[in-house]
C-alpha cells in the first residue's frame, strides 16, 4: 500500500492492520490436476480445510484420492496417506501424479489412535488423506476439522465422515473400456462434487 | 543399515602447542597458551601440559589463564603453520597406508582392514604408525586408537593417554562396551548434551539402552544419529551419494606456482565453481580429495573431511592449508633473514620429495550428500516444510514403531506386489531390483500393463473363481488355464464379487523354478466382474495349486 494512502493521526495499531499481508483465497489453494481440477472451486482444494471423498470399493475412490493428495506434491510440499489396511498401490500413485518421495505412508493404525496419528500428521504434511475408521465420534471429526484450519493443512477423510465438510466428491459407479484382448485400458470415473463455491452439486466424467 | 569400520585414530594431542614449539624451540619447557579471538574474546584455543597443571583450560580467557598461570607465554593461533606443520605427519602415515582422512591438524584417520594384516594386527599396526611418526620428530605424546567406527577410535585415542604405550585397542565387536562409560558430553552437539543431561542421561551407556523408537519420538533425527554413535554404530553421513564422475575440477597453472598464494588463488576459484556446481545438482561435499601434479610429474593427493558440508571458505581454507603444506615441503628458496620461513624449512626438511612448483591442481569430491539444510525455497519455505514433516512424521513413528511410517519406492517386478518396496521413512530410498541396470530395462516376463492397480493386498485375499459349470478355475501341470472363469467370490469386492464379465490372460507364471524352497507356478488374470450394486469392479485375479486369490483391485 502506498505511503499516501494512510491518513495521518491514525493509531499506530489501526495502520498495522492496514498493512498487514493480504492473502486472497486462490493463494491459499492446492491446485488440482485436470480433469478432476476442472470441477472443483477454483480449480482446486483449499489449504486448512476439509475434503471427503467417499463410494462404493472398487468404483474409483483410492484413485480420486491420489488425485488430490497428487496437488500437495506438486507444489513441492509434503503428503501423508492414512492407510490402516497397508493396501495404497504406489504404481497408482505415481500414476495420479503423487511424487512418491515426498509421501508418507502410514500403516497399521490402530483404531483408537487414528485421530491422535491424523492430528500428528496434520502438524507436518500440506495434506492428509486418511481411510476413515467405521463409527468415527463426530467430536473427533471436529476437532480434526479445527486442527486443519488452525495448520493451515488439508484432511482428505476417505469413508463415511460423521460431520459436515467444506467439499464432499461422491465416486459412483462407472464402466471400463477394454482393448480387444480384454485388457484394460481406460474408464471413465464418475464423481459427484457438492459443497462450499460449488454451485449445484454437478456430475463429471473423468478418465484414469 | 549401518556398516562399521574398522579406523585408527592417530591423534597428536595440543597440535598447536607442538606446532608452535617446533617453531620456536625457545618454547619448550615453558607453560604456553595458543590464543585465538572468539567474537571480542580472547580464549585460549589449546595449552600445554605445563600450563594445564596450573589449572589453565580450554576456552578459558586469556586473562584468566595468565592470573592462574604466571609466566605463560601467549602465541597467536596460525591454523595455515599447524596445517602445514601436520603435513610431515601425514605423510609418514602414508607410508603405512594410502587412505589417509585428514579430520583438522593434529587428528586422522584411516581404514585398519588392510595396513592391520599387512603388519600383523591392530597392536602391531599402532605401534608401528606410533614409531613412523616418532621418527618426524612430532612423536610426543601421538596416541593412536583402534576401534570399530571413526567415533570409538577417536574416544580410543584419547583413552591411550591412561596406558604408557600411547596405544589403545579396543577388540572388534567391542566398541558398544568401551563407549559405555563415556559421558555424553563426547557427542558433539551442546543443545542436545545439555538436554539429555538434564534428563539424568550422564552416560553413552545409558543412552544407549534407550528404545530406538523412544529416541526418535523424543529427540528427532539428531538424537537418533546420536543413539546410533552411543551403540557403537557409525552413521556416517545419513545418506551417501555416488558422487557424479564429472564433478572434478582442475586448472592448470601455468608458469608453474612456486608461491602459496598464487596456487590458492587458483584454488579458491576451484573451490567456489566445485561447490556451485554440487549445489546445482542439490548436493553438498562432506570428505574432498585435493590432487596437484608437479613440474617433475610427481603426482599428490590428500583426503580432507568435514564433519558437516562443506562451505566455501572452509573448503579453500583446507586447500590453501594443503598446498601450503606441499609447496613448504619442496625446499622452498629462503630469503635471508627470513626467520619464520627459515624454520619452516627446517621443519620440512624431513620431508625428502624431489618435487617442484606445481602444474596442476585438482578437486574431486570424495564424499557428497544430499544437500538439505543449505538450499533455501523460493520464499523461504522449502526446507521449513521439510522439517516439519519430518518432525511430524519421527512423532508418528515414535507413536507407531519405526516401520509404520514408509515410502514406497517402484521396483522391477511381475506382480503389484512385488513392484513396489517400502521403506520405513528417513532411510534411504533404494530398489531391491532396480528398474534400469546400466541403462537397460530389463523385462518381467507375464507383468501386466498400466492402468495400475490402486489396492494391492499382501497377502492376497482368499476368492472363489468359478467355470461356467460352477467348479473352481484350476491351472494344468504346464500352466494352462481350463475353461473360462465366470463368477468370482471374494470380501475385497463390493457384495462379494459377481459374475465375470470380461476376462485377459491368463499369464502364466514360472517363479524361481530353480529354487524348491520359493518356488511357485500360478497364473494370473484381469477380471471385470459386475456386482450387483456398484456396476463393473476389474481385479487381478491369481489361481495357485488349485486356489484362487485376489492380489489387487482398480479402484
Amino acid at each position: 500500500m502506498a505511503r499516501a494512502e494512510i491518513p495521518d493521526g491514525l493509531p499506530l495499531s489501526a495502520i498495522a492492520a492496514r498493512v498487514q499481508p493480504f492473502v486472497a483465497a486462490r493463494e491459499r489453494l492446492l491446485p488440482v490436476a485436470l480433469p478432476l481440477g476442472n470441477h472443483l472451486p477454483n480449480g482446486g482444494v483449499q489449504r486448512g480445510t476439509t475434503v471427503v471423498v467417499d463410494g462404493r470399493r472398487g468404483v474409483g475412490v483410492t484413485t480420486t484420492t491420489l488425485m488430490l493428495a497428487a496437488a500437495a506434491t506438486t507444489t513441492g510440499e509434503w503428503a501423508a496417506i492414512v492407510d490402516p489396511d497397508g493396501t495404497v498401490g504406489a504404481r497408482a500413485a505415481a500414476d495420479a501424479g503423487v511424487e512418491l518421495e515426498r509421501c508418507a505412508v502410514v500403516r497399521r493404525v490402530p483404531r483408537d489412535r487414528w485421530s491422535a496419528v491424523v492430528a500428528a500428521l496434520l502438524d507436518g504434511a500440506a495434506l492428509v488423506a486418511a481411510t476413515v475408521p467405521d463409527r468415527l465420534r463426530p467430536g473427533d471429526a471436529r476437532r480434526l476439522i479445527a486442527k486443519a484450519r488452525e495448520r493451515s493443512s488439508v484432511l482428505v477423510a476417505v469413508g463415511p465422515w460423521p460431520v459436515e465438510a467444506a467439499l464432499r466428491l461422491h465416486v459412483e459407479p462407472s464402466a471400463w473400456e477394454r482393448a480387444s484382448s480384454g485388457l484394460l485400458t481406460r474408464r471413465d470415473i464418475v464423481v459427484h462434487v457438492e459443497g462450499r463455491g460449488v454451485r449445484a452439486p454437478m456430475r463429471l466424467a473423468h478418465a484414469v | 543399515m549401518t556398516r562399521t569400520t574398522r579406523t585408527a585414530c592417530v591423534w597428536c594431542p595440543d597440535w598447536p602447542v607442538t606446532a608452535a614449539r617446533r617453531r620456536d624451540p625457545e618454547l619448550a619447557g615453558v607453560p604456553v597458551v595458543v590464543r585465538e579471538r572468539i567474537g571480542s574474546r580472547d580464549v585460549v584455543r589449546c595449552a600445554s601440559s605445563e600450563a594445564r597443571a596450573d589449572g589453565v583450560t580450554r576456552g578459558m580467557r586469556r586473562r584468566e589463564a595468565e592470573a592462574r598461570s604466571p609466566g605463560v607465554v601467549c602465541i597467536d593461533a596460525d591454523p595455515a603453520y599447524e596445517a602445514r606443520a601436520f603435513e610431515v605427519v601425514a605423510r609418514a602415515i602414508e607410508t603405512v597406508t594410502p587412505r589417509v582422512v585428514l579430520d583438522r591438524p593434529g587428528r586422522c584417520d584411516f581404514p585398519t582392514r588392510g595396513p592391520a594384516r599387512y603388519f600383523g594386527g591392530d597392536e602391531a599396526l599402532a605401534a608401528h604408525v606410533r614409531s613412523v611418526v616418532a621418527a618426524t620428530g612430532f612423536g610426543e605424546g601421538v596416541r593412536v586408537g583402534i576401534a570399530d567406527g571413526m567415533f570409538a577410535a577417536r574416544l580410543a585415542a584419547r583413552h591411550a593417554r591412561a596406558s604408557e604405550v600411547g596405544v589403545h585397542v579396543v577388540a572388534p565387536g567391542e566398541s558398544a562396551v568401551f563407549l559405555t562409560p563415556w559421558p555424553v558430553s563426547t557427542l558433539n552437539n551442546e543443545a542436545l548434551v545439555s538436554l539429555l543431561v538434564r534428563l539424568g542421561l550422564r552416560t553413552l551407556g545409558s543412552v544407549a539402552a534407550l528404545p530406538n523408537d523412544a529416541v526418535l519420538a523424543r529427540f528427532g533425527t539428531d538424537g537418533r544419529v546420536f543413539h546410533e554413535l552411543a551403540r557403537g554404530l557409525d552413521p556416517g553421513p545419513p545418506v551417501l551419494v555416488t558422487p557424479p564422475p564429472d564433478l572434478v575440477e582442475q586448472c592448470e597453472l601455468d608458469p608453474p606456482a612456486t608461491r602459496v598464494d598464487v596456487a590458492a588463488f587458483a584454488a579458491k576459484g576451484l573451490a567456489d565453481r566445485l561447490l556451485e556446481r554440487l549445489a546445482e545438482r542439490g548436493l553438498a561435499c562432506t570428505q574432498v580429495i585435493v590432487e596437484a601434479e608437479t613440474e617433475y610429474g610427481e603426482r599428490l593427493a590428500r583426503t580432507w573431511r568435514h564433519d558437516k558440508a562443506l562451505t566455501p571458505a572452509a573448503l579453500s581454507e583446507r586447500v590453501r592449508w594443503q598446498l601450503d603444506g606441499w609447496l613448504a615441503a619442496q625446499a622452498p628458496v629462503v630469503a635471508a633473514g627470513d626467520r619464520r620461513a627459515q624454520q619452516d624449512a627446517d621443519v620440512m626438511a624431513d620431508v625428502d620429495t624431489a618435487a617442484g612448483a606445481l602444474t596442476l591442481v585438482r578437486l574431486v569430491p570424495d564424499e557428497v550428500v544430499p544437500a538439505d539444510g543449505r538450499q533455501l525455497g523460493f520464499w523461504g519455505g522449502d526446507q521449513a516444510a521439510r522439517d516439519r514433516a519430518d518432525r511430524a512424521l519421527a512423532r508418528v513413528q515414535g507413536m507407531l514403531g519405526y516401520d509404520a511410517v514408509a515410502t514406497a519406492v517402484v521396483q522391477g517386478g511381475r506382480t503389484p506386489v512385488e513392484q513396489v518396496r517400502w521403506v520405513p521413512w528417513g532411510e534411504p530410498r533404494e530398489p531391491e531390483r532396480p528398474l534400469t541396470i546400466d541403462g537397460e530395462v530389463p523385462a518381467w516376463p507375464g507383468a501386466l500393463p498400466p492402468p495400475y492397480p490402486a489396492r494391492v493386498f499382501a497377502p492376497p485375499l482368499p476368492a472363489e473363481l468359478l467355470d461356467g459349470d460352477g467348479r473352481p478355475v484350476r491351472v494344468s501341470g504346464r500352466g494352462e488355464s481350463g475353461p473360462r472363469p465366470a463368477w468370482l467370490w471374494c470380501r475385497a469386492l463390493p457384495a462379494g464379487g459377481g459374475t465375470v464379465r470380461s476376462a485377459a490372460g491368463p499369464w502364466p507364471h514360472d517363479v524361481r523354478w530353480w529354487d524348491p524352497a520359493t518356488r511357485s507356478r500360478r497364473v494370473l488374470w484381469q477380471l471385470v466382474v459386475m456386482t450387483e450394486d456398484a456396476g463393473e469392479i476389474a481385479c487381478i485375479a491369481a489361481v495357485e495349486n488349485g486356489s484362487a486369490t485376489v492380489e489387487a483391485v482398480y479402484d
